[in-house]
C-alpha cells in the first residue's frame, strides 16, 4: 500500500510538471495543446543528446554519480540546456504554426496542435529511432524507509525522491513567480482578458511567448525526470497526455495548484488502480479520473471558469 | 507493363480510399456541419472493425465470439456498437466546452487501444483477429474478380452513405444544424434541444466510422490494434482539411487526394531508404503528412474546394 | 492650438466589408471634456475602441498632441500617453485591487508612472478594500478601479465608455463628480455615454455620432436643450 502511494507520486510529478504547462497555455492562449506531451518527449532526448555534447566536451566518459544518485552533475546541465531548447522549438512551433491561426476559431489551434504533435513525436522516432534511451546504466538501491510488516513497506530510490522534491520546489518557484511578478500578474490578467490586458498595457504577444518559454521549459525538466526513474522513449510524452489533461481538467483550467494537486491525484489514481485492473489498463485510469470530473465538477477543484 | 499488376493495385488503392471517404464523410458531419471535434476517430472505427469480426467470423475455442453471422448483419452491429460509444462520450461531453469532447474522445481512443491490445479473450491481444470472411469470395476467389467486386461493394456504400447525409443536411434536421453552427444565438435560443442535435449528428457521424472500420476488416480479412492507431484518425482529419470541411465533396476529394500522397510518400521512402532505415522511413511518413496539415491550416484554411460557410463569423 | 487628441475621418469595422466607422472626425482640446453621443449602433464605442488599438481602422488617423499614433498595438497606446477604460469587464477580477493598480504601474516606464497612494487618495473607497479580489466590488468601485488603473500611467488623454452603465444615478453622480476631479488634475477626458443629460451636465462640449459619422457637434450647455438632438436620437435626418 505504501509502495504504491510512493510509485504514485513519482508518477504524479512528472504529470503534475507537465500538467502546469498545459494549463497555463491552456488559460493564456485559450487552446487545449495536444503537443505538450511532445515537448516532454522532445525535452528527454535533447538531454540525452546534451549529455552526450557535455561528456565529450569535458573528456570525461562516463558521468561520475552525484552522491546518493544515479547520474552526476552533467545531466544536471543537459536538463537545463534540454530545457532552454525545448523554450526554443515551443517558440519556433508558436511562430510558425499557432500565431498565424491565433485570430481564427480556437478549435483550427486544436487541430494544428494535434497535426504539430504527430510530427513532432515521429520526427524524434525519426531522428532517434524507437529503441530506449538511458542517462545512466548505473544501478541505484532503493532505500527502505518502512520495513515490509507496516502496510506493506516502503523502498524508494534517492532518484525518485529527487523527482518529487524537485517538483515541489520548481512548483513553488513558480506560484510564487505568478503572484508576486510583473510578469506573472500579466500572465494572470491575459488569461482572465485579454482585451483588457492589451489596454492596460500588457505586451499580450510577450506574455504568450514567456508562457510558451515557461510551459515547454517545464515539460522539458518532466521529460527528463521520467526518463532519469524510467527509459527515454518515443512514446514518453503520448503516453502522457491523457494523464496531463485529466490533471489540467481536475485541478481547473488556469490554476496551476489545481494542476499539481491533480496531477498527484492522477498519479495516485493510476498506481493504485494496479492491483484492481492490472498494470496493462493503468493509462485507463487517467480516463475514468476525466470522465467522472466532467460528469461531476467540470471546472475542476480549483476552477473559476467553465 | 502487365496490365494486371495495375488494375490490381487499382482496385485496392480506391478501395481504401473509399473506405476513408466514409470515414470523413462521418467527421464531416461531425466537424464540418456540426463543429464537433472528435479526435478518437480511429476509436470508433476500431469498435466497428472488431464488432463485425466477431459477429462475422468463424468460432474460436480461446476467444469470445466468432458467431457465423452474415456480413451484412456484421456491418449493422459495427454501425451499432460504434454509435454505443458515440452516444456515451456524447452523453459525458457534449454539453461541455468544444474542446472538452477533443480530450475525451481522444481518451476514448486511448482506452479502445488498450482493450483491443489487452483483453486477449475478446480482441484476440497484439495478434488480433484473423480469418474474417470476404463476402462472395466463394463464387469470385480472391484475386482481381474479387477485389472489384468489393470495390464496387464499397463505392455503394459510399454513394448511399453520401446520398444519405445530402438527405439529412438538406432536410429540417439540417438547417437546424446549421444554424446551431453558425449562430451563438440560434443554439443558446434552442437550448437542451441543441445539445440533442448535436449529440444526434455525433452518434451518426462515430456510426459511419464503425461501418468503414468494418469494411476495412472484411477487405484485409485480419485487424490488429496497430491497424487502429492514432495516425489514423490523423489522416481522416487531413483528408476533411485538405479537401474542405462542410461539404460532402471536399470530404471524398481529400480521402483520395491524401491517401494518394500517403501512398506515394510511403513508396518514395521505401525506395529511397536502406532497408534497416525502414522503420524510421515510416515516421517521415507521418510527419510529411502533419507539415501538409499544418500547411493547408496556415495557407488556405478552407481546403481545396473550400467550405461553403465560415467555421464562425466572430472571431475568437 | 493642437487638440490633445485627433480622431481625423475614421473608417474601420471589426469586418472587412463591413464599416461601422464611415469618415468619423472628433478633436478633443486639452483639458476638454468631451461626450461622445449618439443612438445605439451609432458607432460611439467602436470609434473610442478603434482609437485605443482594439478596433481595425482601415483608413483616417489618430493623432495625440499632433503625433501620429494610428495603427500602433493597443498596449503601446498606454505609454504614449492615450487611456481607455472599457464599458464591462474593465477590471481584472481575480486580482485584487492592489494588484490591478501595480500590474497597471509596473508596465509602465517610471517616468510616467503616477503614485498608486495618490489614486488611493483620489478614491478613498478603494484604499479600505486593497486586499479583496477586484470581482467582489461593488459597481461603483469597480468603476472606479478600472478608472484608477488607467490613470495609473498618466495618460494625457483618457477615454472611458459608458462610465454610466449600470450604475444607480445617485453613483453616476459620484463618479461623474469623480472625472471631474480627474480632468482638473490636468486629464483630458472623452467619454461615451448612452445616459445624455448626466453626460451633458459633465462636459464642456459634445459630439453626436449617428452611422459612423458626426452629425451635430456644439458646447454641451447648448445641445441640452437643442431639438436636432431628438432628431437624431429618434432616426431623423437632422
Amino acid at each position: 500500500m505504501l509502495q504504491l502511494i510512493a510509485d504514485g507520486l513519482v508518477v504524479g510529478s512528472v504529470i503534475a510538471l507537465g500538467a502546469v504547462g498545459l494549463t497555463l497555455t491552456y488559460s493564456i492562449l485559450r487552446f487545449a495543446n495536444f503537443g505538450q506531451g511532445e515537448f516532454m518527449t522532445w525535452g528527454a532526448y535533447l538531454a540525452v543528446s546534451a549529455l552526450a555534447v557535455v561528456l565529450a566536451a569535458t573528456g570525461a566518459g562516463v558521468m561520475e554519480p552525484l552522491g546518493p544518485f544515479s547520474f552526476g552533475w552533467q545531466l544536471i546541465v543537459a536538463m537545463i540546456l534540454a530545457a532552454a531548447l525545448t523554450a526554443v522549438l515551443a517558440l519556433l512551433v508558436d511562430w510558425l504554426l499557432f500565431r498565424r491561426l491565433r485570430r481564427g476559431n480556437a478549435i483550427t489551434l486544436v487541430i494544428a496542435s494535434f497535426g504539430a504533435a504527430l510530427a513532432l513525436r515521429n520526427l524524434v522516432q525519426f531522428l532517434y529511432g524507437t529503441l530506449p534511451e538511458y542517462y545512466t546504466r548505473e544501478i541505484q538501491i532503493a532505500i527502505r524507509l518502512v520495513p515490509r510488516d507496516v502496510l506493506g513497506g516502503l523502498r524508494i530510490t534517492p532518484d525518485q525522491m529527487l523527482v518529487i522534491g524537485l517538483t515541489l520546489v520548481l512548483m513553488l518557484a513558480l506560484q510564487g513567480l505568478l503572484t508576486r511578478t510583473t510578469l506573472g500578474r500579466a500572465m494572470r490578467a491575459t488569461a482572465q482578458n485579454p482585451a483588457l490586458a492589451r489596454v492596460a498595457g500588457v505586451d499580450v504577444e510577450g506574455v504568450i511567448r514567456a508562457t510558451w518559454v515557461i510551459g515547454a521549459a517545464l515539460a522539458a525538466v518532466a521529460g527528463v525526470l521520467a526518463g532519469v526513474v524510467g527509459q527515454v522513449r518515443p512514446g514518453l510524452g503520448f503516453e502522457l497526455l491523457l494523464p496531463l489533461f485529466a490533471a489540467a481538467i481536475l485541478g481547473g483550467i488556469g490554476s496551476v495548484r489545481g494542476a499539481v494537486v491533480g496531477g498527484y491525484i492522477v498519479g495516485l489514481a493510476e498506481s493504485l488502480s494496479v492491483p484492481l485492473v492490472g498494470a496493462e489498463y493503468r493509462a485507463a485510469t487517467a480516463f475514468v479520473v476525466l470522465i467522472g470530473i466532467l460528469l461531476l465538477r467540470p471546472t475542476g477543484l480549483f476552477g473559476e471558469r467553465a | 507493363m502487365e496490365l494486371l499488376p495495375v488494375l490490381n493495385y487499382l482496385a485496392f488503392f480506391l478501395v481504401f480510399a473509399g473506405i476513408f471517404a466514409v470515414m470523413a464523410l462521418g467527421l464531416n458531419l461531425q466537424w464540418g456541419f456540426c463543429g464537433l471535434f472528435n479526435v478518437g476517430v480511429a476509436g470508433f472505427v476500431a469498435v466497428g472493425a472488431y464488432a463485425s469480426a466477431l459477429l462475422t467470423g468463424p468460432p474460436e475455442p480461446e476467444r469470445f465470439g466468432g458467431f457465423g453471422l452474415p456480413v451484412a448483419v456484421g456491418w449493422l452491429g459495427a454501425m451499432g456498437f460504434s454509435g454505443l460509444a458515440a452516444l456515451v462520450v456524447g452523453l459525458a461531453a457534449l454539453r461541455l466546452r468544444e474542446d472538452y469532447l477533443a480530450i475525451t474522445t481522444f481518451g476514448i481512443a486511448v482506452v479502445i487501444q488498450l482493450v483491443a491490445l489487452n483483453a486477449q479473450a475478446l480482441t484476440g491481444g497484439p495478434f488480433g483477429i484473423q480469418s474474417i470472411p470476404k463476402p462472395f469470395a466463394d463464387a469470385l476467389g480472391t484475386g482481381l474478380g474479387w477485389n472489384l467486386a468489393y470495390l464496387g461493394l464499397v463505392l455503394a456504400v459510399l454513394g448511399l452513405a453520401w446520398w444519405a447525409l445530402e438527405r439529412l443536411v438538406a432536410s429540417p434536421w439540417g438547417r437546424v444544424l446549421r444554424a446551431i453552427r453558425e449562430d451563438e444565438l440560434a443554439a443558446a435560443s434552442l437550448g437542451k434541444r441543441a445539445s440533442a442535435f448535436r449529440l444526434q449528428s455525433f452518434v451518426i457521424g462515430c456510426m459511419l466510422m464503425g461501418l468503414a472500420g468494418a469494411m476495412y476488416a472484411h477487405f484485409v480479412g485480419y485487424i490488429a490494434p496497430e491497424d487502429f492507431l492514432p495516425v489514423l484518425t490523423f489522416q481522416i482529419w487531413a483528408m476533411l482539411i485538405v479537401g474542405g470541411s462542410g461539404r460532402n465533396a471536399g470530404a471524398v476529394l481529400g480521402a483520395v487526394l491524401v491517401w494518394a500522397i500517403w501512398s506515394a510518400a510511403g513508396t518514395l521512402i521505401r525506395e529511397a531508404l536502406p532497408a534497416a532505415e525502414q522503420a524510421r522511413g515510416a515516421a517521415l511518413q507521418v510527419v510529411l503528412i502533419g507539415v501538409l496539415i499544418a500547411a493547408i491550416l496556415v495557407l488556405r484554411p478552407r481546403g481545396v474546394l473550400g467550405e461553403r460557410a465560415t467555421v464562425s463569423r466572430h472571431a475568437g | 492650438m493642437t487638440p490633445a487628441l485627433e480622431l481625423d475621418a475614421i473608417e474601420g469595422g471589426y469586418e472587412p466589408g463591413l464599416p461601422i466607422l464611415r469618415g468619423a472626425s472628433v478633436s478633443v482640446a486639452p483639458g476638454e471634456i468631451v461626450a461622445l453621443l449618439g443612438p445605439n449602433g451609432a458607432g460611439k464605442s467602436t470609434l473610442v475602441k478603434a482609437a485605443a488599438g482594439l478596433v481595425p481602422i482601415w483608413s483616417g488617423r489618430v493623432r495625440l498632441a499632433g503625433r501620429d499614433i494610428t495603427g500602433l498595438p493597443a498596449h503601446r497606446m498606454v505609454h504614449e500617453g492615450l487611456g481607455f477604460v472599457p464599458q464591462t469587464e474593465n477590471v481584472f477580477a481575480n486580482l485584487s485591487v492592489l494588484e490591478n493598480l501595480q500590474l497597471a504601474a509596473a508596465l509602465i516606464a517610471r517616468q510616467r508612472r503616477g503614485s498608486l497612494e495618490k489614486m488611493f487618495s483620489l478614491f478613498p473607497d478603494l484604499d479600505r478594500q486593497r486586499k479583496l479580489p477586484a470581482g467582489r466590488l461593488s459597481g461603483g468601485q469597480r468603476q472606479m478601479l478600472a478608472v484608477a488603473r488607467a490613470l495609473v500611467a498618466s495618460p494625457s488623454v483618457l477615454m472611458l465608455d459608458e462610465p454610466s452603465a449600470g450604475l444607480s444615478p445617485k453613483l453616476v453622480g459620484v463618479v461623474f463628480e469623480r472625472l471631474r476631479a480627474v480632468r482638473d488634475t490636468g486629464v483630458t477626458i472623452l467619454l461615451v455615454e448612452q445616459n445624455v443629460k448626466a453626460a451633458l451636465a459633465l462636459a464642456d462640449r459634445a459630439v453626436v455620432l449617428v452611422e459612423g459619422r458626426e452629425r451635430l457637434e456644439g458646447a454641451a450647455r447648448d445641445l441640452a436643450d437643442d431639438p436636432r438632438m431628438a432628431a437624431l436620437y429618434l432616426g431623423h435626418a437632422a
